[in-house]
């Protein structure tokens, strides 16, 4: 019993991290319809930032939080340079440019930061003992980040005219247009805020996973089959099912075989694609809701 | 903004999509207090002219002006600001969201003009559509087709424009939702400023309403004139209100 709580706390909270790169899929699928193969790669900057102003001095802190503004601009930047002038282009082109972005950013992390991978210290050391459940400090500050992170999203777009005007633009492109609403600019919108998700779920792991230059296709893959449970249509359901991803995978380590873990995914997804294409929490036919 | 002049100019446009022609060299004008009704039959270029005015498809030629000034080719998210309200085909309204988040994300163009000034655009819309504002809460993909289109209608107006666009709002509503419907616009149209275009298959309705009316025929301007004379028209009568129509004698 205690072992299977240990598992269940430790999968929420890789979980939660795939749950977060995930959200980053939602946000640019849709409303620009976009599949960002370069969406793990935030996380990945984001994590070598990160390390990187640590070893210069900074507080842990205030090198999270200027990691999350630096990849926030990274993402916003890459959308008006590489994505926005080929506005209108088909999916294909689409896939090729996300592919190159992907790969440009592996390449200068290699280059800058070497193949060693690196990773930022647990935020808080030791081992937590919940009534006999062992749990790692890092394991709760991943679930809290991810907390504050979709609660800070909500808000966003729930209760902000530009949160409403995004949701507009994903649920009604033509009418938000009409209203007077740039998809142009929503559509930066979104890379920033992918970029802000996978920023945030690539530093709060670092300590757990690591940061090395290939980081972001692990990352990337396991938040987009999270995505792939809401259809890429939803942000909660990425949310819960990157949660889900996260305990099956533990519980069939713990309980089976540790050299399965990476293949739950896959198994996940293509279960997925074939039985159900517009997700486990998404209605078939339904509207695109964010 | 030349005084007297038209509200809404449209001279010599042609538009399509890809390889399809769809208007060829249409001119038509609106006056600021003027109801407008364009009928034509399906694929007439009625909703191409619309999208041209708006903005969301570019035109081929011409020029389109508001108040005197070219907007010609200025996309439709520029146009929202500058008075003209589209209120599209089949409402697209913002499903998942309330019925008063629709009409706040209407008065977008307008967001930086404060929340007092929404608040009354809202007040006014409320007026005009009492049931609106009985489901303020509830989410618009939720309201029946009626209601849907009088949310459509009123997110336009939250806009506060100078020109209305309207594309056809009868569609799929029964008759007793289409005069109500209806009796706001000419409401709208009788406060003396707002010019309306009211595109419609619907043609009677439309044209007990309209100041004007103008035929479209295959992307063509057809005829022109007040409803009287259209209702009179043997080849109107023929093709757009069925065989034997009389005329109301109200």
């Amino acid at each position: 019993m205690i072992d299977l709580l240990q598992l269940v706390v430790a999968g929420l909270s890789t979980g939660a991290a795939y749950g977060l790169v995930g959200v980053g899929f939602v946000a640019i699928h849709s409303v620009t319809g976009i599949i960002n193969l370069a969406q793990g790669e935030f996380a990945m900057v984001a994590g070598f930032v990160a390390i990187a102003l640590l070893g210069a001095g900074f507080p842990l802190a205030a090198a999270a939080v200027a990691a999350v503004v630096t990849v926030a601009v990274l993402a916003g930047v890459i959308e008006r340079v590489a994505v926005a002038p080929a506005a209108g282009s088909s999916a294909v082109v689409y896939i090729m440019l996300t592919l190159g972005v992907s790969t440009t950013l592996k390449a200068t992390a290699l280059l800058v930061a070497g193949p060693q991978p690196r990773a930022l210290p647990a935020f808080t050391p030791g081992v937590l003992d919940l009534g006999g459940v062992q749990v790692r400090p890092q394991d709760l500050w991943i679930l809290v980040a991810t907390v504050i992170a979709a609660a800070a999203l909500y808000v966003f777009l729930e209760r902000t005219t530009t949160g409403r005007a995004f949701r507009a633009c994903a649920e009604q492109p033509v009418a938000a247009r009409l209203v007077g609403i740039s998809p142009s600019r929503m559509s930066t919108l979104s890379w920033v805020l992918a970029g802000i998700v996978g920023a945030v779920a690539g530093v709060v792991s670092s300590p757990v996973f690591q940061t090395d230059w290939n980081i972001g296709l692990f990352l990337g893959l396991k938040g987009f089959v999270a995505a792939s449970m809401g259809g890429l249509a939803s942000i909660p359901a990425a949310i819960l099912g990157g949660l889900l991803l996260g305990v099956v995978e533990r519980l069939v380590a713990g309980y089976i075989s540790s050299g399965l873990q990476d293949a739950v995914a896959f198994f996940l997804l293509i279960i997925l694609l074939v039985a159900r294409p517009s997700g486990v929490f998404g209605r078939t036919g339904a509207v695109a809701r964010v | 903004m030349t005084a007297g002049g038209p509200r809404l100019a449209v001279e010599g446009v042609s538009a399509g999509y890809d390889r399809i022609t769809v208007l060829h060299d249409l001119t038509l004008a609106v006056a600021p207090g003027e109801l407008l009704a364009v009928v034509g039959a399906n694929g007439a270029g009625k909703t191409t002219m619309l999208r041209v005015v708006s903005g969301l498809l570019p035109a081929r030629a011409g020029r389109v002006r508001l108040d005197g000034e070219d907007v010609t080719g200025r996309p439709a998210e520029r146009l929202a600001g500058a008075g003209i309200a589209h209120v599209p085909e089949n409402r697209l309204v913002f499903p998942g969201m309330s019925v008063a988040d629709n009409l706040t994300l209407g008065a977008y163009s307008r967001r930086r003009a404060g929340r007092t000034a929404a608040d009354e655009d809202r007040a006014i819309v409320w007026d005009l559509f009492p049931r609106l504002r009985d489901r303020a809460l509830q989410s618009a993909g939720t309201l029946s087709g009626g209601e849907q289109q009088m949310l459509a209608i009123a997110r336009g107006l939250m806009a506060r424009p100078r020109l209305l666009l309207l594309d056809e709002p009868s569609l799929g509503l029964a008759p007793k939702l289409v005069t109500e419907i209806f009796s706001v616009l000419g409401r709208l149209r009788d406060r003396g400023d707002l010019a309306v275009v009211l595109v419609e298959q619907n043609a009677r309705a439309a044209l007990r309403i309209a100041d004007r009316a103008v035929v479209l025929d295959r992307g063509r301007l057809l005829l022109e004139g007040t409803p009287d004379e259209l209702l009179t028209d043997p080849r109107v009568q023929a093709a757009y209100l069925g065989r034997g129509y009389t005329p109301a004698t109200t």
